[in-house]
């Protein structure tokens, strides 16, 4: 996480922290402690993938994800498991990771560092907490889809990108397509060569749509009481929690006669909640001005007194975890109607899928 | 990290105004390669070449081993370089350098790539067994024009180096000792050799070949031809650097093929030498009552 | 493997109905992001490549033993291939000799050509990312680098162009009728003896020139002549891109005309 230096002087860190504080926060671009940087996107940008999709913020940060399926044989489990579903259960678990790759790549980052690979696991956790996930990809009892997603930012890592990573890897996997089955049972498989035919991952509509959707992780930071959301370099400097909330949306058939579908909001579940360590945390401290007495002899012994005790208006690198308090916030804000969530998803239901 | 020591400001001035009057530091002509020494080792497949003071050690050795599953019908043939820091403090070990990255791709699509070496005879089950040869190379001493003297000492390890005989009877392999059998020579299908010229000057018009240490830190630019005596190019790398006229390369090519051909006479003659020496002690020798009286 | 491009002695027309001397078609964008000092993207026929400038900049912490440089800045390049930029996936790990040959190529041969000395203690970052592969991939990023550090407003001597140029017999075949082959395509790449080379502006200077494959020496001539004549015609469109985008600039108020700028903007 630590993995960009901070640029900024204790006293920059204090005066962003003292206007994200306010009730209203203040934030540096203006905007309201829910609203997301503008971004544009497009999907189906490279034909020589099953799915993939471009997003760019408006600070210049820009991602491409590209989806590649590839049919593998399913390693049978032991026939004496079979017997019981329950060990049965977890040897499909197991499986269904293996289904998946995911593979980030930040430049001029080696894809091995921790927190590249914290990233990955993050974005794909996230997916395979959807437990209907694997059926999606399951051909026959022999066969199953591999799916690689290659996760590539372009610009260079100004903000923590893993929003932006997980709302292009959302829009490539609504824009994945399969080749369309022909065969039937547990044959071989055959496909339908005409891509035109071809059938989403996520079906778009029709009776097929109940089941969930691909999940979203948003970047949520707690500065004081305030809760905020996609927060930008500045703000992530200066953030006391910072917590990584994946949630999906889940489709139910829709009965006949319903007729009001968009008034009902959407059924969203919370998949999973992580930490991240805050830069925050390794910045240096301010020297407030009583202290800083260059030239007397004392200074240390003062200096080490200002540590203890906080001083106003002074930067202090935030200690400690996320109160309870501030978690609930979170969640509500991230979950309630017409919160957070369901926001990005309406924006990104207006991407238009190609 | 330890750091090269690069040279002085007068030696640059020094070396690049020799130059252009037409004179090298150590008196040869621009075309002219220092005396050339290679030495077959007592074993099969091991060879040594000096470059004046550029020392290189090349040692084949052979295995039988499981061949790549997509490859069932091909041996493995590998050649692996290491500049240690016996060369210079800046080399470390187990950190590849740049220098040795593009070395080992040079060697690799100069001698591998290429096909000089037949990778199917070496197969001897296919898909279960084949020989692994593998190419050590160790440098000893870096004195300039690394990449010819690596790839010529290679390639004459590996002409020299016999495999142990071997026979197949129904699902039994058998390997010999040199005892029982003569050992065999790979199956060669043709020798590369790389020739380097290095360019001096604001544009590039001075050509040295086999330059010293000294003079390939101040060259402008460089390229590496990788060829054979019939004229078949393997690779050209021209990585970067000051850009030349292009009826240069087409000039270079044709004194590549030259030196190539001088190269490939040196090896045949080294290797006749050395059979011719090992001929009188062989182990036929051994047996016959006959004396030299 | 079939030698598909068997069929160019009945109709001189190549796999993808091409001439033995036409181009791919070239597209190029300039300007592509906001958040780099210098960006771009680049189509040669299917192979498309995205360049990223950053810098000068303050010179990083010293990375994979690269010599610091005191008195010019130093070039760091980042090539990273994407995983689903072949047909068949492929993931190449972060020491591909491959791979690092290209980079040091790329900040060799701009060693040469930025006048990295006006930024001492400086470092120029230059990432480029792989998004699709159809052959001429070093050819691809040299131009996507070129176009990259122009937005970027670096100082350089001339645009580095390139090119892949090919014969088209398989070095076995000692016929001399062989016809030289411009901008390959991966088929052909994969069939084909063929060399990358790059040229300095307008000039037959080269730059670059890497050939990979086995090729009778007495087609390197051929080669050469119809390469250097490719990059001619790419550097001629690189420099279009350019102008036009400055032009558009000029226009949106981006920039101010000033006499210096020696080009015509009312074409």
């Amino acid at each position: 996480m630590a993995s960009q230096q901070i640029l900024f002087s204790p006293a920059e860190l204090a005066y962003l922290h003292r206007s994200l504080s306010l009730k209203p926060p203040i934030r540096p671009d203006g905007r309201a402690p829910t609203q997301f940087r503008p971004l544009t996107a497009e999907t189906g940008i490279l034909p020589g993938t099953n799915g993939s999709a471009r997003v760019h913020f408006s600070d210049g940060t820009e991602a491409i994800v590209g989806v590649k399926a590839e049919i593998e044989k399913t390693i049978e489990a032991p026939r004496a498991e079979e017997s019981k579903p329950e060990s049965n259960e977890a040897a499909s678990e197991r499986t269904r990771g293996d289904w998946l790759e995911l593979a980030v790549e930040i430049p001029g980052q080696r894809d091995d560092e921790a927190s590249t690979v914290f990233l990955s696991e993050m974005l794909r956790e996230a997916l395979l907490a959807d437990k209907e996930f694997a059926k999606k990809l399951f051909i026959n009892r022999r066969f199953h889809w591999r799916l690689y997603l290659d996760v590539l930012l372009i610009s260079p890592p100004l903000s923590y990108p893993l929003p932006l990573l997980s709302l292009t890897t959302h829009l490539a996997l609504l824009a994945t397509r399969l080749p369309r089955l022909k065969s039937e049972g547990d044959e071989d498989p055959m496909f339908d060569d005409d891509w035109e035919a071809s059938t989403f991952l996520y079906p778009q509509e029709g009776t097929a749509t109940n089941g969930s959707r691909p999940p979203i992780t948003l970047l949520v930071v707690a500065i004081g009481d305030n809760v905020i959301f996609d927060p930008a370099k500045e703000e992530l400097a200066v953030a006391e929690t910072a917590l990584a909330v994946s949630v999906a949306e889940v489709r139910r058939a829709q009965k006949a006669g319903d007729m009001e579908v968009d008034s009902k909001g959407r059924e969203l579940s919370l998949l999973s909640i992580r930490t991240i360590d805050p830069p925050s945390r390794l910045t240096p401290p301010g020297v407030p001005h009583t202290s800083n007495t260059g030239s007397s002899a004392f200074a240390p012994t003062k200096l080490q007194k200002a540590g203890d005790q906080e001083t106003e208006g002074v930067w202090k690198a935030p200690l400690g975890g996320t109160k309870f308090g501030v978690l609930d916030g979170i969640i509500q804000a991230v979950l309630e109607k017409g919160g957070v969530a369901d926001e990005v998803l309406d924006g990104l239901e207006g991407v238009e899928l190609s | 990290m330890p750091r090269e020591a690069e040279p002085s400001l007068s030696e640059r001035t020094f070396v690049t105004q020799a130059l252009e009057e037409g004179l090298r530091v150590d008196g040869r002509k621009f075309d002219q390669f220092r005396s050339l020494e290679l030495t077959f080792g007592d074993e099969y497949g091991v060879a040594e070449v000096k470059f004046g003071k550029t020392r290189v050690l090349a040692k084949v050795s052979a295995e039988v081993t499981v061949p790549y599953t997509d490859r069932p019908f091909d041996g493995v043939f590998t050649i692996t370089s290491e500049l240690s820091p016996m060369i210079a403090p800046s080399y470390e070990v187990n950190r590849p350098s740049m220098e040795e990255v593009l070395l080992s791709r040079l060697l690799e699509k100069t001698i591998r790539r290429s096909g000089a070496l037949d990778t199917e005879s070496l197969c001897l089950i296919a898909g279960q067994k084949c020989w692994s040869i593998r190419v050590d190379l160790h440098v000893l001493t870096h004195d300039g024009n690394l990449t010819d003297c690596a790839c010529l000492a290679v390639v004459a390890a590996l002409r020299h180096f016999r495999k142990p005989d071997s026979s197949i009877e129904g699902e039994t392999l058998t390997i010999y000792t040199s005892a029982e059998r003569e050992p065999v020579p790979l199956s060669w299908l043709h020798s590369p050799f790389c020739v380097t010229f290095s360019f001096f000057g604001e544009e590039g018009e001075q050509i040295l070949v086999d330059t010293t240490w000294l003079e390939e830190q101040l060259r402008v630019s460089t390229c590496t031809y990788s060829i054979n005596k019939h004229g078949e190019l393997c690779q050209i790398a021209k990585f970067g650097g000051a850009a030349l006229d292009a009826p240069l390369f087409i000039q270079c090519a044709t004194g590549a093929l030259n030196r190539s051909k001088e190269l490939t006479d040196l090896v045949e003659r080294k290797l006749a030498d050395d059979a011719k020496r090992r001929d009188k002690g062989g182990f036929m020798a051994e047996l016959t009552a006959e004396n030299d009286r | 493997m079939p030698l598909d491009t068997s069929t160019y002695s009945l109709a001189l027309l190549r796999v993808d109905g091409r001439r033995w001397n036409e181009l791919r078609r070239l597209h190029a964008q300039i300007r592509t992001q906001d958040a780099a000092d210098g960006s771009s993207y680049l189509e040669m026929g299917h192979t498309k490549v995205m360049c990223i400038v950053t810098g000068p900049s303050e010179q990083q912490q010293q990375r994979r033993g690269q010599t610091s440089q005191r008195d010019a800045a130093a070039i760091n390049v980042n090539v990273v291939i994407a995983g689903f930029s072949s047909v068949d996936r492929k993931k190449s790990g972060r020491n591909d000799k491959r791979i690092q040959e290209i980079e040091v190529t790329i900040a060799n041969a701009l060693a040469s050509n930025l006048h990295t000395h006006l930024f001492p203690h400086s470092s120029i970052t230059i990432s480029l990312h792989v998004l699709s592969q159809d052959g001429s991939l070093l050819a691809a990023l040299l131009n996507a680098t070129t176009l990259a550090l122009i937005d970027a407003g670096i100082p350089m001597t001339d645009y580095i162009a390139a090119c892949t140029a090919g014969s088209t017999s398989t070095y076995a075949a000692g016929d001399d009728s062989a016809d030289p082959l411009l901008d390959l395509n991966n088929q052909e790449e994969q069939e084909l003896p063929f060399l990358t080379v790059a040229t300095l502006g307008d000039s037959d200077r080269i730059a670059v020139l890497v050939c990979e494959s086995r090729v009778q020496v007495t087609r390197l001539e051929g080669m050469l002549v119809v390469g250097v004549d490719g990059c001619k015609q790419v550097k001629q469109f690189l420099d279009q891109v350019v102008r036009e985008k400055g032009a558009e600039m000029v226009r949106e108020g981006a920039v101010e005309k000033s006499d210096a700028m020696g080009m015509v903007l009312d074409e």
